[in-house]
């Protein structure tokens, strides 16, 4: 294969993989928004208890798990739909492209929410964490550290880019590997001797 | 082993994954929520200094749990040139899996409901597991096919 069919190759091989990736990674972004607002929510109407266990531990947890098997799913439902035939690169390829792509989506429609619908959302929420963090059992020092953090997090927020700049390669590698399970368990993988 | 580039790739990329969630201490950061491996994971992990180990006396940017799943998956990847030399059975692959998975399980919904208080040493162990054993289930995907099977 020459320098030419080989940039053909890997353009043919987005235009496969798009729609799966974006398809699946599209709705595990909106999953993972809405959880991450109920919880949220939960957390701003919710008296402080002083627990380890708040909502937002919850929704951490929950949107981890859940947005990482979109690399899975995304293999899964290019399998079904375009051909069974895929090899491990490229499955890797479609699982970083399905992460990249709920991160792109969660923040995107975060960033909607707290524009246009509550724009007082981000500031409830920190003070209300603020208020959780105050009577955790915890040394002064590092209340003070999760404090400040938060407050940072405030001015920071506003940074689209800087946001899934950080968001892209965490959840595209732990994308990526679950999606390397997703060819094991369904695609008819390519040999290549 | 079939794929070598690959194997690298996410080598490389894991191991930048464990050393970031190192955190700040590494860096010569004093705090690591203000620091950009505790910016890096604050979507993913709540982050609560109890839950987590620290580095040169700064908390590490991942909870324990966290932290020994990522820990387990570069341990596991690093398993991979071995396991594909042992090739053990899918069933010992999948048993492993199984219990890793429900070994986290029980050890979250104890904690949760009380039953018993899980350590930051338990829940590293609890998430060291699944990690190896998502990597193992994987390890087959780099067994280079025998070209005599091929042929027949």
């Amino acid at each position: 294969m020459n320098e030419q069919d080989k940039e053909h190759q890997s353009v043919t091989d987005f235009k496969q993989f798009f729609p799966s990736a974006a398809l699946v990674g599209a709705i595990f972004g909106v999953i993972s928004f809405v959880i991450g607002l109920y919880f949220g929510y939960q957390q701003i109407n919710s008296e402080p208890t002083g627990s380890l266990f708040s909502p937002m531990l919850f929704s951490g947890v929950v949107i981890c798990l859940l947005t990482s098997f979109a690399g899975l799913v995304a293999v899964w439902h290019f399998t079904k739909e375009v051909t069974s035939e895929l090899s491990m690169g490229q499955g890797a390829a479609l699982g970083f492209l399905a992460g990249a792509v709920v991160a792109v989506v969660s923040v995107l429609l975060n960033e909607v929410w707290v524009t246009l619908v509550d724009p007082e959302y981000t500031e409830k929420m920190i003070e209300s964490s603020i208020a959780a963090i105050e009577i955790m059992d915890l040394p002064e020092s590092a209340k003070d550290d999760m404090i400040d953090a938060m407050s940072e997090s405030i001015e920071q927020g506003a940074t689209f880019g800087r946001q899934l700049f950080i968001g892209i390669p965490v959840n595209g590698l732990l994308n990526l590997i679950t999606a390397l399970i997703g060819v094991k368990i369904f695609a008819d993988k390519k040999e290549s001797f | 082993m079939r794929h070598p580039v690959l194997y690298l790739f996410i080598l490389v990329a894991l191991g930048l994954l464990v050393a970031a969630s190192l955190g700040g201490g590494p860096w010569g950061a004093g705090s690591t929520l203000q620091h950009w491996t505790g910016e890096l994971f604050r979507g993913i992990c709540h982050q609560n200094p109890l839950r987590s180990y620290s580095v040169n006396g700064v908390q590490m940017a991942v909870n324990t749990r966290c932290f020994g799943v990522f820990s387990g998956l570069l341990a596991g990847w690093l398993m991979i040139p071995v396991m594909i030399r042992i090739k053990p059975g899918k069933s010992v692959i999948v048993g492993i899996l199984l219990f890793a998975v429900l070994l986290q399980i029980i050890d979250f919904s104890g904690n949760l409901f009380e039953l018993w208080s899980n350590t930051n040493h338990s829940r590293f162990l609890a998430g060291t597991l699944p990690g190896i054993a998502a990597v193992l289930f994987i390890s087959e995907l780099f067994i280079q096919p025998d070209p005599k099977l091929h042929e027949q």
